[in-house]
């Protein structure tokens, strides 16, 4: 749609993208199709020659005439049983009643967060950059305010203009970015799928965001209760089925 | 390769009321050859500089991103796309270094001072008047040539 807008405008306009139907439909003037993962529109990070690659496959479509003109870039990305990013097992569901004492649970996390401090650094010292900061709390800060949630508190959000949910769902990422870009940089490693099996699956910050999830799930606020069914905390888009609790509205 | 019957109703649901809207005779504009195109991203992916207003799940407004203060965040609601290949690099979502390389060796002919950010999320027929802003800009900075660039 923003293709037709600005070529309507008076510009040149070429995209592309994901969802081959969905560009089948919309008909912007030049497209590219990526056969990719969702979040990777240029395939690779740090790999200049594939991006470029792509690119140029985009733009050679400024030399067709006449459009809508969409083709394939021919290269694939493979994903996994045809799901766009990582999701959460169907079965990997916590319970409000088995979340236990939330004060040993923030410790560990906290414990866990130093943890990777020196990585993390690491890793923003080879940047030069780092993504982590959406929510403009410290990192110090992003567990208590989670956990102040598991206590059944709504805080105050720390920031003019933003409730206290939308900016826990900033934080909720930022603890997220934290994490996967520690150990993408620490371990070398650029699979979206072991990066996610790892964070929701193994890491005490893992089982911290499904315990919000839990008592999101039962919370008497809507809002609340609705980034959850909507799938907005945690990865469970791609997952078999919906959150059992949850309305499943989203499925 | 995702097709839009196998998505959950979440996402099936947002793209399928796009077709409501008819786009059979769509804009044409006529571009410049190669090396005289100055070229502009518009982005998708609710990224914005450190400290902007983050986006909101419906938002239909734009962010400007300079080319001289690219430290980032991304405010996108939705979590089911990969965040972990622009944690890495930026160029994997937006590619400004790709382009100012390709200017350099004469492929295009310059790169806009100015990138614009979206949020994918949003219904885009209710992003004109911020499209018809972020024009307004591109026209100033000589930009002739939009790549867009989702998540």
């Amino acid at each position: 749609m923003l293709a037709h807008f600005f070529e309507s405008y008076g510009f040149s306009t070429v995209l592309v993208g994901f969802v081959k139907e969905h560009i089948q439909a919309i008909k912007p003037p030049r497209a590219l199709w990526l056969n990719f993962p969702m979040g990777r529109p240029l395939g690779k990070p740090n790999d200049p020659e594939y991006q470029k690659n792509i690119i140029r496959s985009a733009f050679n479509l400024f030399n067709s005439s006449s459009g809508p003109i969409l083709e394939d870039f021919p290269d694939i990305i493979p994903v996994r049983n045809g799901r766009m990013g990582y999701a959460l097992p169907v079965e990997l569901v916590m319970k409000k009643n088995e979340i236990g004492d939330v004060d040993i649970i923030l410790k560990e996390v906290e414990k866990e967060i130093q943890g990777l401090k020196q990585a993390y650094e690491n890793a923003v010292a080879y940047r030069g950059r780092t993504t982590v900061g959406a929510s403009e709390m410290s990192i110090a800060e992003f567990a208590p305010y989670i956990v102040s949630f598991l206590k059944g508190d709504i805080p105050k959000s720390p920031r003019k203009g933003l409730g206290a949910i939308p900016q826990l769902k900033l934080v909720v990422e930022d603890l997220q970015a934290y994490y996967t870009e520690t150990v993408t940089h620490r371990d070398g490693i650029d699979d979206f799928e072991k990066i996610g099996s790892w964070f929701w699956e193994e890491t005490k910050a893992g089982r911290l965001i499904l315990a919000l999830e839990a008592v999101s799930l039962e919370s008497e606020n809507r809002v609340l209760r609705q980034i959850v069914d909507m799938s907005l905390i945690t990865p469970r888009f791609w997952s078999e089925g919906p959150l059992p609790g949850s309305s499943g509205s989203g499925w | 390769m995702v097709l839009i019957s196998e998505m959950p109703a979440v996402g099936r649901g947002f793209i399928e009321g796009l077709k409501k809207y008819n786009f059979d005779n769509p804009s044409w504009a006529n571009p410049k050859p190669s090396k005289d195109r100055r070229v502009s991203i518009v982005s998708t992916a609710a990224i914005s500089k450190r400290g902007d207003k983050p986006f909101s799940w419906l938002a239909n407004n734009h962010r400007v991103i300079e080319k001289n203060n690219l430290d980032l965040v991304m405010t996108h609601v939705a979590v089911e796309y990969d965040r972990t290949a622009w944690q890495q690099d930026l160029n994997s979502i937006l590619p400004i270094d790709r382009l100012e390389e390709m200017a350099e060796q004469g492929e295009i002919g310059s790169v806009s001072n100015e990138h614009y950010s979206f949020i994918g999320s949003s219904d885009p027929i209710k992003m004109e008047r911020s499209a018809q802003e972020v024009a307004d800009r591109m026209k100033k900075d000589a930009v002739d040539t939009v790549f867009l660039v989702p998540v």
